[in-house]
């Protein structure tokens, strides 16, 4: 039997070596994978089991300056719809029956760009429990639909400064696309107004955490907790209740309007400042609209609403985005222009006919009394708003050559930016020979800079454009010494503790450097409007003495507009108001007592709307 | 000299070897059930698998192998019996597909095609020990496959892939030894090519035509394609063999730590104490550990094969042989489809996985060697 043991020798050789190659195969391989690869799995291994959870951060709050909340937030249960739904006709159909809601509209909302192409599209919010539950419990029938607990805005205060405070939506794809942009998908993001200004405060650090997560993507532990941060809250400078007045004043005064035969009056604005410290206790537009539309994402029919001609495009904020003709109002810069250029003192006297011939026959103007004012001084120009006095002080600037008015003007901060914190403001226009040419540059027989338009500046028409916030700084500007302070909206920003942690002081925004008894000569004129000139019906009986100017501006195509821009009281001056209504008529009947009443607010006098019958510019 | 004092003849470096991978196994298996449900629960079950696995290695050990190779046709038998064990009404248990437990009364007992490979082994020794160490006749070689048909073709019925490969393995390696022709297994190799390939497409036409999954089952067919790209379904079928590998690849050169992998513990490595416990050891131990691990095996081979070679029979040789080959297409099996080498079968890791049946059968086969070693060629009185 011995030779058994030689047979089998190479055959157990075979079987050492099939032996020694799987094992080499094997270790081969497992080289392979564990040192050369082995850096690339770990990060696989990694990724399978670390998983970054972000908690949204609320949005700060926004406060009047008495702590009132105007904007905060609120949890509101929302559908989302996954965009591949959108040809699930028949998830659409039961989707439809469930929230209430036309297919159409949900289509809308799925069909959204506005977002990244693969997020989920907020279809409703605050949908009613029975909703959620339907379709909790039914979730095979609504496949790519979610329901969410969303954080929105809440307004207390309702439409209150809507304006101001603007609106807050869903990040859109050029913001996420801008370098650094801080945002992910579905970020709440300020879109207008002070949510815009202030988004960098508002919004808050999400909250990131690294956990650990099992092959069913259970949680096991955190590996890194970041809290969410919540945004800052905000506190404005407006003050609700002048606000609120403020508002019912410029709704008041389109009724007024109506009744005084301009039916055409629905738009307007009007601002109330603190003119040491160039605080806006109050700003409204005419329209205005509910910021509630724009929760969950605004409908396509709203936008459309919201931005279009018929209905006055009731999202811009006139203060400081419209811009119009200064009309009479204007006849302040140009009084205390003249002053100071040595043009006319306080005692030059004119003789008004109701027509002028200042610069010739052919180039006649009228004064808005036809029937003319007779002697007039310089004083009882600005209380009658008289025309042919400012006819005369334009032409003296004309024939000076030196563009003395707009530079003055200019000192005033008309033709430039307010500077105030809110975005989209216009900087209007004062006209000169520069931008005269430049404007007409195709057309060269128009470039030349006539004495016709230095005096239509004079009265504060022809070219000239200022939004109603630029001449409210004008007018401030003269309470105050000459100096406009700049303004804004924003007084505090608080930390988590409400303590400031943020205040705003007071800045020179334009030193005019007027001197201090041309200015007191001007506030004594102003004065004289509300006492006995062209304000007197919209300030009879009114407790504290008002200085201020009526405006009526004659805009091509469209009814006169009223103006009113003023401040109070006249020996320490402290608020200037502006109430612009576009085809509202006379500024002493339409303006003046609106204005009356927000500086009631201001000054913590009692309200009272009076009808006053005025009939100047 | 007495039976008794011919027992201490031990081979050492075996009961080692064996030792070793038991402790290593051990400790894998207690780490990758840790995190489990019923954890502590299997990890006792494992040991006490360990501790039962004793006594069939010893009683195996003290049996003269010799007395087995007059037992042909009862042990055929008995192998048929133990594979068809699970089918008989009452007795059988169901898991994952395939009818391959014994149970009574809802209680799993064992797989019968773990013991069913030994008594397989042990007849095919003792029909090729009949041939001299020559297998030239083709009624030979067909009295050999006709003995790996019975098993098979009932291991197949069950269904069982992997373990019907073992059975094949098996059957090669002992055709080595019993001194079959290299020709032959070309041939062999060719003639299996064709019948699994018409097999293949006999299943297609057969699913087919009765509309039913029959012959092999349709996640067999899966798992097989998977194999050839992982990549193409890696949350389903693929998705083992990518969490596997993802495991082994990030234990880099050193490992997570024993207990700290992430991978096994977390669950994303399906199966991690019984089909992928190389993959627990790769991820925790690093490659380190798994040189380790080869290196064990590679001694326990080899020492298998000093046995085989040191046997005073060929019947003992074959017996070693049979048990050698088991094992190591059970290591290039078990790890190599946890590294995408091998389609994935429910083959466990010797002395590694989880798994009384397989434990114990596992140590049974040691007590073969063992009681081939101690019978061997120079041991006075035999």
């Amino acid at each position: 039997m011995l030779d058994f043991r030689q047979q089998l020798k190479p055959r157990f050789a075979v079987l050492g070596f099939v032996v020694l190659a799987v094992l080499g195969l094997l270790l081969a391989r497992i080289w392979t994978l564990q040192v050369l690869d082995g850096p690339a799995y770990a990060k696989q291994a990694n990724d399978n089991h670390v998983r970054e959870v972000t908690t949204e951060a609320p949005r700060g709050r926004i406060l009047d300056r008495n702590g009132r909340e105007l904007v905060t937030n609120r949890p509101t249960m929302a559908v989302v719809v996954a965009p591949s739904s959108i040809n699930d006709e028949k998830l659409l159909a039961r989707l439809s029956t469930v929230l209430n809601m036309p297919v159409a509209d949900i289509k809308e909302r799925v069909a959204s760009v506005k977002l990244a192409p693969l997020a989920s599209r907020t279809v409703a919010i605050d949908v009613p429990m029975s909703a959620v539950a339907y379709i909790s419990e039914h979730e095979t029938e609504f496949p790519g639909v979610e329901v969410r607990t969303q954080a929105v805005r809440k307004y207390p205060q309702g439409s209150l400064a809507a304006h101001v405070l603007g609106y807050a939506g869903e990040v859109s794809q050029s913001e996420l696309e801008l370098p650094d942009s801080p945002y992910q998908y579905g970020d709440i993001v300020g879109k207008a107004g002070a949510e815009k200004s202030f988004e960098k405060v508002l919004q808050g650090d999400r909250g990131r955490q690294l956990v650990e997560v099992d092959a069913k993507g259970r949680q096991q532990t955190v590996i890194l907790n970041g809290e969410p941060v919540a945004g800052r809250d905000v506190v404005l400078t407006i003050d609700s209740k002048v606000q609120a007045v403020t508002e019912k004043a410029l709704a008041q005064a389109m009724e007024d309007a109506h009744k005084a035969k301009f039916p055409k009056a629905r738009a307007g604005a009007a601002v109330a400042i603190d003119i040491k410290t160039g605080e806006i206790l109050a700003m409204a537009s005419l329209p205005t609209y509910d910021p509630e539309l724009f929760l969950g994402g605004i409908s396509e029919k709203n936008w459309q609403m919201l931005t279009s001609k018929d209905s006055e495009f009731p999202l811009t904020n006139r203060a400081i985005m419209a811009q119009y003709p200064a009309a009479s109002t204007f006849k302040a810069m140009t009084g205390l222009a003249g002053l100071e250029a040595g043009f006319t003192s306080p005692g030059s006297t004119y003789d008004c006919k109701g027509i002028w011939t200042g610069m010739g026959e052919q180039w006649k103007k009228y004064c808005w009394d036809h029937a003319g004012h007779g002697n007039e001084t310089f004083m009882e120009g600005i209380r009658d708003s008289c025309d042919t006095v400012f006819y005369e002080i334009g032409y003296r600037f004309y024939r000076d050559k030196g563009e003395k008015l707009q530079k003055f003007a200019r000192r005033f901060g008309f033709g430039a930016d307010s500077g105030i914190d809110l975005p989209g403001e216009v900087s209007g226009r004062i006209p000169d020979a520069a931008w005269k040419a430049s404007y007409n540059e195709n057309y060269p027989e128009y470039q030349q800079w006539l004495p016709g338009d230095t005096v239509n500046l004079a009265i504060g028409q022809g070219d000239l454009l200022v939004t109603p916030l630029q001449l409210l700084d004008a007018y401030a500007g003269i309470a105050n010494g000459g100096k406009v302070m700049k303004p804004h909206v924003i007084k505090q920003v608080l930390d988590a503790q409400g303590t400031p942690i943020l205040s705003t002081s007071p800045e020179v925004a334009f030193d005019s450097k007027t001197s201090q008894g041309n200015l007191s000569t001007m506030k004594t004129a102003l004065a004289s409007v509300t006492k006995d000139g062209t304000g007197k019906g919209a300030f009879v009986g009114f407790p504290v003495a008002v200085a201020g100017k009526t405006g009526t501006a004659q805009v091509t195509g469209k009814d006169d507009m009223a103006l009113f821009v003023g401040f109070a009281p006249v020996e320490k001056p402290r608020y200037a108001v502006v109430v612009v209504i576009e085809e509202g008529g006379h500024g002493g009947s339409v303006a003046g007592p609106a204005a009356r009443q927000i500086l009631a607010a201001c000054l913590g006098q009692k309200i009272e709307h009076v009808t006053a019958t005025d009939a100047s510019r | 000299m007495n039976e008794r004092k011919r027992l201490w003849f031990i081979n050492w470096p075996l009961l080692i070897a064996v030792t070793a991978l038991a402790v290593y196994g051990s400790l894998m298996v207690q780490s990758a059930t840790a995190g489990m449900p019923g954890g502590p629960g299997l990890f006792r079950r494992h040991l006490l698998g360990l501790a039962i696995g004793l006594v069939p290695m010893v009683v195996v050990w003290a049996f003269d192998y010799r007395t087995l190779q007059g037992w042909i046709g009862p042990l055929l038998l008995m192998d048929a019996l133990l594979i068809l064990s699970p089918r008989i009404p009452g007795l059988g248990a169901t898991a994952k597909g395939a009818t391959s437990w014994l149970s009574v009364a809802g209680f799993r007992l064992f797989q019968p095609s773990e013991p069913a490979k030994l008594l397989t082994i042990v007849v095919m020794a003792a029909v090729i020990a009949t041939y001299k160490g020559k297998i030239e006749r083709p009624a030979d070689l067909a009295k050999v496959l006709g003995i790996l048909a019975v098993p098979l073709a009932l291991i197949m019925l069950q269904p069982d892939l992997g373990t019907g490969m073992v059975f094949v393995a098996i059957t090669a390696g002992m055709l080595l030894i019993g001194g079959l022709k290299p020709r032959w297994f070309l041939i062999l190799g060719i003639v299996g090519f064709i019948l699994v390939g018409g097999l293949l497409s006999l299943n297609t036409a057969l699913d087919k035509a009765l509309n039913r999954d029959v012959l092999i089952k349709q996640y067999q067919l899966d798992r097989l394609q998977v194999f050839v790209d992982p990549t193409r379904d890696p949350k389903g079928a693929g998705y083992n063999l990518e969490q596997s590998k993802i495991a082994i690849g990030s234990g880099e050169l050193t490992g997570k730590g024993l207990g700290s992998g992430t991978q096994s513990n977390l669950r994303f490595l399906p199966e991690p104490h019984t089909d992928f416990i190389f993959s627990v050891t790769a991820e925790e131990l690093g490659f380190l550990g798994a040189v380790i691990l080869l290196g064990l095996y590679l001694a326990l081979l080899i020492i298998s094969l000093e046995i085989a070679a040191s046997s005073r029979d060929l019947f003992g040789s074959l017996i070693v042989a049979g048990v050698m080959t088991m094992w190591t297409f059970q290591i290039l099996e078990n790890i190599g489809m946890t590294i995408g080498l091998m389609p994935i079968t429910g083959i466990p890791l010797p002395f590694m996985s989880f798994g009384s049946s397989f434990m114990v059968t596992n140590l049974a086969a040691v007590g073969m060697l063992l009681s081939v070693w101690t019978r061997r060629q120079g041991v006075s009185g035999y």
